[in-house]
């Protein structure tokens, strides 16, 4: 243990955030006692999350590496943890709609998760990795079973059941990956020759993390789950907890696989195409709301994996274009967090389950704001300028083509037209008809105020793109 | 011209603040922009013109990835706003009070912002964005207040540009990617990619991949044979408000970029990709102008005969450029001059149809007849719409097609009987609608119809009197477009 350069007390230092958000999360257990209203249970969450992101905003030990390179502190660590602290304040004032009773177990979960999607962040070992991702992914079984319907339970087992296939496939890759390197930690093993040991340990960790990016053929649980879900938890799941997928699948292949970044981009490419086009060709028929929205999420996840075939491609982890196209991921994750967090949350408005598409005619002439915060993220899913998810797609596809993939750029850009259709037609049913049946729709302002602020932020967070060249800047931060 | 552009998007934002009186926020607004617009223009074009862009001002936002807000003004775009600010006014207009919700004016406004950005931008990030915004107003147009089969038109005519627009981004990118491999600079500026000497270095594969996007893009938007099939049921099913919005408005687009943005690459293009051009100008012509004969209703034939003339600009494009000397400077001049004469005279015949079906409910041939008995004002505009449509001398349609076919001769030969053919069918049907709807023995189950009013007759004589001043006057825009081309070829 020659790496430790630091005293145990700085180091734990280091994690007090988190330290902190766990003593929330038991405090709010303790709460249950004095029969805490839910509502102040979400704001003690909000508040403390919002804390946590700052106090590790402000402590941070930017370029540390403790425990022998096992957790790396570094600013593209600390973009995606912000960024996945965001997506649990996010949830944390719309879920109160959904939660009948136990209310604090929820919140408490919530905070268990985040400290897991944290950790994930910054941690470059794959037994650290998996430990982190598996607390998040035990949480988030708890959070989808927050209800007691029937529907819910199915997607909650179907969840639980491929989720737990899944930790089984990571393990084996896992097994074969140290068979071939003798170490876990990803940053070292950039030095390894490719061999099958190597090969083996890729596919079988692919279709292990490819269960939780819900990526084709490894998505259908994503369907049932994300329709059987509460709202609110849809929009974890989908959004955070597929970001956090995302880092992991990062970090995972391109510093791991560092030295097999060709077979990573063969396979990347091959399952975004599928993803994608299986993702929106699916979509198209959709008539269940929840269901055509988790169709969408499993294309997205199909875009967002084309970061990995760009890096593959280039084959190089030092070159300008690698950082681009991991700078696009980065602003994709953020503008993905609001556009579909923000659609699911959305569906609060609307009562009853088994939401369908005709479901919302007519929302426009009950309501016009949530009707037009509601197409501006239903724009921003398709990528039409003038919000986040504009730049976002925007970005990407430009790093596609620096990485000299055009092939690539034009069927992403051909599925993401095919999005529009059916996009569109959710917009032209809000818009274009009669509602069906009178009170149909919630629309008491604490459910409209989580739609516009959604909306809000979905267009705002275009403004980020004039800091887009700092991402580019702190993106490199992956490979070391 | 930037602040009249940054006032649009302010005015088009807080028209959703406004209630209940939102059409005369609208008239007002959109009529203050023209006369600004017109002001603009004169200040700067009425003397000292020379060629290219003027006015250019540029905003920093990441410059280190090249993403620049850079706008400048050229003769020709300079001619586009005034057009664009006419229809806008114009559409605002002829709406009734009441008969449309208040978003409608709102949608207007935004497409106004769009279509100015669109015009202004000389980066080609912003010129995307605003190519795209331009479009979600107009879906909303058609979507909500269209007319059968809305549902489906405002889907197909919103996929169908869409993906032309993909092309345009692709090609965008492709410009810029090979841009940064040969200077290490990143750049949006068209007035670094859209330059023969760094043009014709892309390898040669990438260059026509580029070129095709970009061309795809444009014809989509023309529209051209073979990916024309949205236009006729986008402006039939679209209120006729929007129906003139489309077609003076959004009819520009693919002409801008032909002319404003590819003109300057001509030369990197190859004379193959011209006479591709070319023959899709004569194809569109040929065949827009049968389709339109075979039409019932005069809304649909319009369409096709708005589509037929853009067959024109797009030929003059191709011909225009192989071609050199006087007859080149004159085609590209008549091409850009049947654009706007094109949207003029497109959004006076739509007004005018419109007032019509209004006042007897039909819009077909065969249920009209002999409406001029009843409805000799409204008639008398109809008819000079449509005589200025397929080129009377005098009108402003005239000079475009005059000039374009003077030119074209040298460029396609004999082949230019085709093209004259196709001019014999579009006078044709332009008489045999006017002839069928207008004259001959009144349609008795009309019953009694309202001839146009004092307003509806000054918004009409505003139109005809602009077109007719442009046909009798052309040196007014013709002089700037020969500058304009001139700084060019």
């Amino acid at each position: 243990m020659s790496g430790i350069t630091t005293g145990g007390l700085t180091v734990l230092g280091y994690f007090s955030p988190l330290i902190f958000l766990g003593i929330v999360g038991f405090a709010i257990l303790g709460l249950s006692i004095l029969k805490t209203s839910k509502k102040a249970l979400s704001w003690i969450t909000f508040a403390s999350l919002g804390i946590s992101a700052i106090w590790l905003y402000l402590i941070f030990p930017n370029g540390t590496s403790v425990f022998d390179g096992t957790i790396v502190f570094n600013q593209f660590g600390l973009y995606f943890a912000i960024v996945m602290i965001i997506s649990a304040m996010f949830i944390t004032y719309p879920s109160i709609y959904g939660l009948k009773a136990k209310s604090e177990i929820f919140y408490a979960t919530l905070l268990f998760v985040t400290i897991g999607m944290v950790v994930a962040a910054f941690s470059y070992n794959l037994i650290t990795l998996f430990i982190a991702f598996e607390s998040v992914s035990i949480g988030t079984y708890v959070l989808a079973s927050f209800g007691k319907n029937k529907r819910n339970l199915e997607g909650t087992v179907k969840y639980f059941f491929t989720g737990t296939i899944a930790t089984a496939f990571i393990l084996f890759g896992a097994s074969f990956f140290y068979i071939d390197t003798h170490t876990f930690n990803l940053a070292v093993l950039t030095a390894s020759t490719p061999s099958p040991e190597l090969t083996i340990a890729l596919i079988f960790l692919i279709v292990g993390f490819g269960f939780k990016l819900a990526i084709f053929p490894m998505h259908q649980w994503a369907i049932d789950t994300y329709d059987g879900t509460e709202n609110s938890v849809s929009a974890f799941l989908s959004a955070g907890s597929k970001v956090l997928a995302f880092v992991v699948v990062l970090k995972m292949f391109l510093v791991g696989f560092s030295s097999d970044l060709h077979e990573v981009y063969y396979l990347f490419a091959v399952l975004a195409i599928l993803t994608m086009t299986y993702g929106n060709v699916s979509a198209l028929s959709q008539n269940n709301m929840k269901r055509l929205l988790a169709y969408s999420s499993v294309a997205q996840a199909g875009y967002l994996i084309l970061v990995l075939a760009v890096v593959g491609s280039v084959g190089n982890t030092n070159s300008p274009v690698a950082a681009v196209a991991v700078a696009a991921g980065m602003f994709y994750a953020i503008a993905y967090i609001f556009m579909k967090g923000g659609a699911f949350i959305t569906m609060n408005t609307v009562k009853g389950d088994n939401l369908q598409v005709s479901d919302l005619s007519g929302l426009a002439k009950k309501a016009p704001g949530v009707a037009v915060g509601f197409s501006i993220m239903l724009l921003a899913l398709a990528g039409i300028p003038l919000t986040g998810g504009f730049f976002a797609k925007y970005l990407l596809f430009l790093s596609l083509i620096e990485g000299g993939l055009w092939w690539l750029a034009v069927i992403a850009i051909l599925n993401s037209a095919i999005s529009v259709f059916y996009y569109f037609r959710i917009i032209l049913y809000m818009f274009g008809k009669d509602p069906q049946k009178d009170d149909i729709f919630n629309l008491e302002n604490s459910f409209k105020i989580p739609v516009y602020v959604s909306a809000f932020l979905t267009v705002a967070i275009s403004v980020l793109v004039i800091w887009f060249p700092t991402m580019i800047g702190i993106a490199p931060g992956l490979f070391r | 011209m930037l602040i009249i552009f940054l006032l649009t998007i302010l005015i088009s934002a807080l028209s959703f603040a406004v209630q209940g009186r939102r059409r005369d926020y609208a008239m007002a607004s959109s009529g203050i922009f023209l006369i600004l617009t017109v002001i603009y223009s004169i200040l700067r074009f009425h003397s000292g013109y020379t060629g290219g862009i003027i006015s250019q001002e540029t905003f920093n936002i990441a410059s280190s990835i090249g993403i620049v807000f850079s706008t400048g003004v050229s003769g020709f775009s300079d001619a586009l706003l005034i057009l664009s600010a006419i229809v806008i006014f114009l559409s605002v207009l002829i709406t009734e009070k009441g008969k449309y919700g208040e978003s409608l004016y709102s949608y207007i406004l935004i497409t106004e912002a769009g279509l100015f950005g669109i015009l202004l931008s000389r980066d080609f990030l912003f010129f995307y964005i605003f190519w795209e915004v331009v479009l979600i107003p107009v879906y909303f147009i058609v979507a909500q207040y269209g007319g059968p089969n809305k549902d489906s038109v405002s889907l197909k005519f919103f996929v169908y540009t869409h993906i032309g627009s993909v092309f345009l981004l692709l090609s965008i990118f492709t410009v810029y990617t090979f841009h940064y491999e040969a200077t290490h600079v990143f750049t949006f500026e068209m007035s670094q990619l859209m330059v023969n000497t760094y043009f014709s270095q892309i390898p040669a594969f990438w260059m026509y991949f580029a070129m095709f996007g970009f061309l795809l893009a444009f014809l989509v938007k023309m529209p051209s044979f073979p990916v024309h099939s949205w236009l006729p049921d986008t402006y039939e099913s679209a209120p006729y408000p929007g129906t003139v919005i489309l077609a003076g408005g959004l009819s520009i687009m693919g002409g801008y970029g032909l002319f404003g943005i590819l003109m300057p690459v001509y030369k990197s293009m190859g004379t193959g990709v011209m006479d591709l051009l070319m023959a899709l100008g004569i194809i569109s012509l040929v065949y827009f102008s049968l389709s339109a004969m075979m039409q019932q209703s005069l809304k649909r034939m319009m369409a096709f005969a708005s589509a037929a003339a853009m067959g024109f600009v797009t030929l003059s494009f191709g011909a225009g450029l192989v071609e050199s000397g006087y007859s080149a400077s004159l085609e590209l001049a008549g091409g850009m001059f049947q654009i706007i004469a094109h949207g003029l005279i497109m959004a006076l015949i739509f007004s005018a149809l419109f007032y019509i079906s209004r006042s007897t409910g039909h819009e077909s041939t065969h249920s009209l007849g002999g409406i001029f008995r009843e409805a000799p004002i409204l008639s008398s505009f109809l008819l000079a719409g449509l005589l200025a449509s397929l080129g009377l001398p005098g009108l402003a349609g005239f000079i475009g097609e005059f000039s374009i076919l003077v030119g074209v001769f040298g460029a396609i030969g004999w082949l230019i009987l085709i093209v004259i053919f196709a001019m014999i069918v579009t006078a044709s049907y332009h008489i045999w609608a006017a002839q069928k709807s207008l004259y001959g023995p009144y349609n008795e189950k009309l019953g009694a119809i309202h001839d146009a009013d004092r307003a509806t007759t000054v918004k009409l004589m505003g139109m005809l009197i602009v077109i007719f001043v442009l046909g009798v006057v052309p040196n007014l825009i013709y002089g700037i477009l020969i500058t304009y081309v001139g700084g060019i070829i």
